[in-house]
């Protein structure tokens, strides 16, 4: 767009006021000076509250930089020192509006603003040698001071310095633009106060937030504002006092030797605002540098202007940059990397983009600030640990590699809190009466894998009988082990077709059957003793050997067979839990096989009378059911061998003794009760017809039946 | 490395040419020119383009202000890259009609779906009356 549009459009009443050509905008200039006006005056001071406080939201924006010659014209935020009063009319202008009345505006200020406009702008120009166009900016229609209204004060609002409305507060109080500080500042171009600054345009180079200052921690909290501008104070200040930065924005914003400043200004800036000052004046920043003109042109762009000759930069005593907010709690490892980085970049512009560099560098600022505000946190290595570990990290590295001491080569370790071990901790736990070890869990040990063994040793506790059955058990344990094994065998053995894997799997078992019994016969832990007798006098060993016996060869069973018929009374007065039965099947097979002589021998056990007692066996076998069922057992397999056609050959004195027992037994079963036996053989009633009368035959099958009501009988 | 965090990271795209996507299916194309704390875009020469099969259109707006949740995704668009596309460029009338065209087809595919079902006595229930997720 041609400066002459935009020209018209903006001003259309005061065009023949406003030379076309830029450069001749100076020649109407330094009309007024408004500084001895007293109503300026306190309009002057006014401005440079609402400067101050339009910093705080976004810092000084107007000199952001320099304008080149090719007019890099988007800038929304020109002001244009349109002092239309509020007495003579509002003026509800936003940059936006296509049409702006400028009802008569009081023609002798307004040539004023223009004039100094005019001057500031030819001051510019001469400064930065050709400063055209102002407002090169299509989308800025009009630039119109406004009102520091409610919506101007949020500094969410980017554009706050045109206001939509026009509020009429005081009549002494006209309304300039939120911007309007740079007229204090600049007043070596302009001498008009009453001007509203122009902002320049930003730097030709992309303006990245390349600050360091808002790199730094936050130091301190700001306090208000209370300014050392004298004067009223109005309202404002409420205002005011709520924005944070608003000090370190003004002494950033005065201490920039970008901004064009008259030699007189600074001090007095500076006497104005000591007291502003000290306050802010927080640690530099460690990364803070020199101010050379070679930086700036890295950070500011190729065409960014060198000072002013008359204000250098070295010549300032303080080296803050502009730019605002430490908010972010950067690691300082962290920050002098990003430093470097920034340093090393240099982006070019891209000219060819008429439009760009509509975010100013205050905005881009304002929101890293908002969301880095988020981030901080009173305890960073707690909150953010893996990000402070890693820059430490690096830091150590660094350092080693720049000292060259390799000595400290290992990492910074974990450093855990040391946990004293309290106690030494038993690994092993033996509970009386148990077998082997009982699982304790403690915080070094939570599961810990226990052993199926014995936690003692077993020599030293023979004597003690519980330790002698718990060894029994134990043996038993061990032994059953073997026998499941025997018995899969077995069962494998059938399923197996090949011979030699049969016969190899059948000596293999009976090796191991061989090894049970011997256990069983004779105890290891044991010294002396019964064979036999302790397993079986635990219920667990009768089971086994109940489950052993059709497993042993004949002799073996029947040796088995002999100690239990020998042992009964024991057996039977020992045996708590009933566990005898179990051996019964077994047994019983055992007996089908045996031979006369081998029957009479056990028959003799049962005759025989025990010698403390003097009971006979029978009598103490007729009360227990075992006893009972292994007697009518093996009377049954008498009886079957005798009735049998098998040639027998008993030995002398063989039918005696069978003849006696079944009197015996015949007389001990009349006389006494019975008790209901395991299995009831058929048989017996014909074996004791072939030996007695009928009258006492009668009686035994009453008694007999009497007590197998519910035995089953089975004919033998 | 971009160490801004959040919103602060679109910083760096400013100027830049980006496609924005938004929740109610649009393709957006323009400058990024500015942003705020909410992701808030303003897409100066925005360009709306439309996608129907292989071929597209492009509706200049100008300048939009995309709210910031409205936003799916956006990213860069590399100039150099941009030409080689294997879609064609048609007129907005052309595209218009296209998709016209599709959302018709796709609107009797769906009804002949559910004509279909209802035959059949099954229902797909609407997303609004739907109780268990």
């Amino acid at each position: 767009m041609s400066k002459s549009d935009q020209q018209e459009v903006e001003c259309p009443l005061s065009h023949s006021e406003w030379p076309e050509d830029g450069g001749r905008w100076s020649e109407e200039e330094d009309g007024d000076e408004v500084e001895g006006c007293g109503l300026l005056q306190e309009m002057v001071e006014e401005d440079e509250e609402i400067d101050l406080y339009n910093e705080e939201t976004f810092g000084l924006d107007l000199y952001t930089g320099v304008e080149d010659a090719e007019g890099d014209p988007t800038d929304l935020l020109i002001f244009c020192a349109d002092k239309s009063p509020a007495p003579s009319s509002p003026h509800p202008c936003t940059p936006s509006s296509p049409s702006l009345p400028k009802p008569g505006p009081d023609p002798q200020i307004q040539p004023q603003a223009w004039l100094g406009m005019q001057a500031r702008e030819r001051g510019n120009k001469e400064r930065l040698g050709g400063r055209g166009k102002m407002f090169d900016d299509p989308a800025v229609m009009r630039t119109v001071e406004g009102r520091p209204s409610l919506k101007s004060l949020d500094s969410a609002i980017v554009d706050s310095g045109t206001s939509s409305s026009w509020q009429d507060k005081d009549s002494d109080a006209w309304v300039l633009s939120s911007y309007g500080t740079q007229r204090c500042i600049a007043g070596s171009i302009l001498q008009d106060k009453a001007i509203v600054g122009v902002i320049d345009r930003p730097a030709p180079g992309r303006i990245l937030p390349t600050t360091l200052d808002f790199l730094s921690p936050l130091q301190r909290p700001f306090p208000a504002f209370r300014g050392a501008a004298p004067g009223k104070r109005s309202g404002q200040h409420e205002q005011l006092s709520t924005r944070p930065f608003g000090q370190r924005y003004l002494s950033q914003m005065q201490m920039n030797p970008m901004i064009p400043r008259s030699p007189v200004r600074p001090q007095q800036q500076y006497g104005q605002c000591g007291g502003l000052r000290s306050p802010s004046s927080c640690p530099r920043p460690p990364v803070s540098q020199a101010f050379t003109p070679k930086m700036m042109q890295l950070r500011f762009g190729a065409h960014s202007p060198t000072p002013a000759p008359f204000y250098s930069p070295s010549a300032n005593p303080v080296q803050r940059f502009r730019f605002p907010g430490h908010v972010t709690q950067l690691h300082p490892q962290h920050r002098r990397l990003l430093s470097q980085r920034q340093q090393r970049a240099h982006r070019k512009t891209e000219s060819w983009d008429p439009h760009s560099q509509l975010m100013s560098l205050k905005e881009k600022e304002w929101i890293i600030r908002l969301q880095m505000i988020q981030l901080q946190s009173e305890n960073p290595h707690l909150d953010d640990y893996y990000y402070q570990e890693y820059y430490q990290r690096m830091e150590a590295k660094l350092a080693e590699e720049l000292l060259g001491d390799r000595a400290k080569r290992e990492p910074p370790k974990l450093t855990t809190p040391y946990v004293t071990k309290t106690d030494s901790y038993t690994p092993v736990v033996h509970i009386e009466g148990s077998l082997g070890q009982v699982a304790v869990s403690t915080c070094f040990s939570p599961r810990r894998a226990i052993d199926a063994v014995h936690a003692h040793c077993p020599e030293e506790e023979q004597k003690d009988t519980r330790q002698q059955r718990l060894a029994v058990l134990h043996n038993l344990e061990k032994l059953f082990m073997i026998l499941l094994e025997v018995e899969e065998g077995e069962r494998r053995r059938t399923t197996v077709f090949r011979e030699g894997e049969r016969s190899r799997l059948r000596e293999k078992m009976q090796r191991r059957v061989e090894l049970i019994y011997r256990q069983l016969q004779h105890p290891v832990a044991l010294e002396s003793g019964e064979e036999f007798l302790p397993c079986l006098l635990v219920s667990k060993g009768k089971r086994l050997l109940a489950r052993l016996i059709p497993f042993l060869s004949h002799d073996a069973a029947l040796y088995i067979l002999s100690i239990v018929t020998s042992h009964l009374p024991v057996l039977m007065s020992r045996d708590t839990d009933e566990a005898l039965p179990v051996l019964y099947p077994s047994l019983c097979t055992v007996i089908g096989r045996l031979s006369f002589s081998q029957l009479i021998g056990l028959l003799r056990n049962f005759t025989s009378t025990l010698p403390e007692t003097k009971e006979s066996q029978l009598s103490l076998a007729c009360q227990n059911k075992f006893g009972i069922s292994l007697l009518y057992a093996l009377l049954s397999q008498g009886e079957r061998l005798l009735s049998s056609e098998v040639p027998m050959e008993p030995s002398i004195g063989d039918f005696e003794t069978w003849t006696e027992t079944v009197f015996q037994v015949a007389r001990q079963l009349s006389q006494c009760s019975l008790v209901e036996p395991l299995l009831l053989p058929s048989n017996l009633l014909s074996l004791f017809c072939r030996y007695l009368d009928k009258r006492t035959v009668h009686q035994l099958e009453n008694s007999m039946e009497r007590s197998a009501t519910g035995c089953p009988a089975v004919p033998s | 490395m971009n160490y801004m965090p959040g919103t602060a990271s679109l910083i760096e795209d400013i100027d830049k040419k980006h496609l924005v996507l938004l929740r109610d299916g649009r393709t957006l194309i323009g400058f990024l020119r500015s942003i705020d704390q909410f992701a808030n875009l303003v897409l100066h020469q925005t360009v709306e383009r439309i996608h129907v099969g292989k071929k597209y259109g492009d509706i200049p707006r100008g300048i939009f202000i995309v709210r910031g949740e409205n936003v799916v995704l956006l990213g860069e668009i590399d100039l150099e890259k941009e030409c080689d596309t294997m879609l064609k460029q048609v007129s907005i009338e052309e595209i218009l009609e296209e998709q016209r065209a599709q959302q018709q087809a796709k609107l009797e595919a769906e009804k002949a779906k559910l004509q279909a079902l209802k035959e059949r006595g099954l229902s797909v229930p609407r997303a609004d009356v739907l109780d268990e997720y």
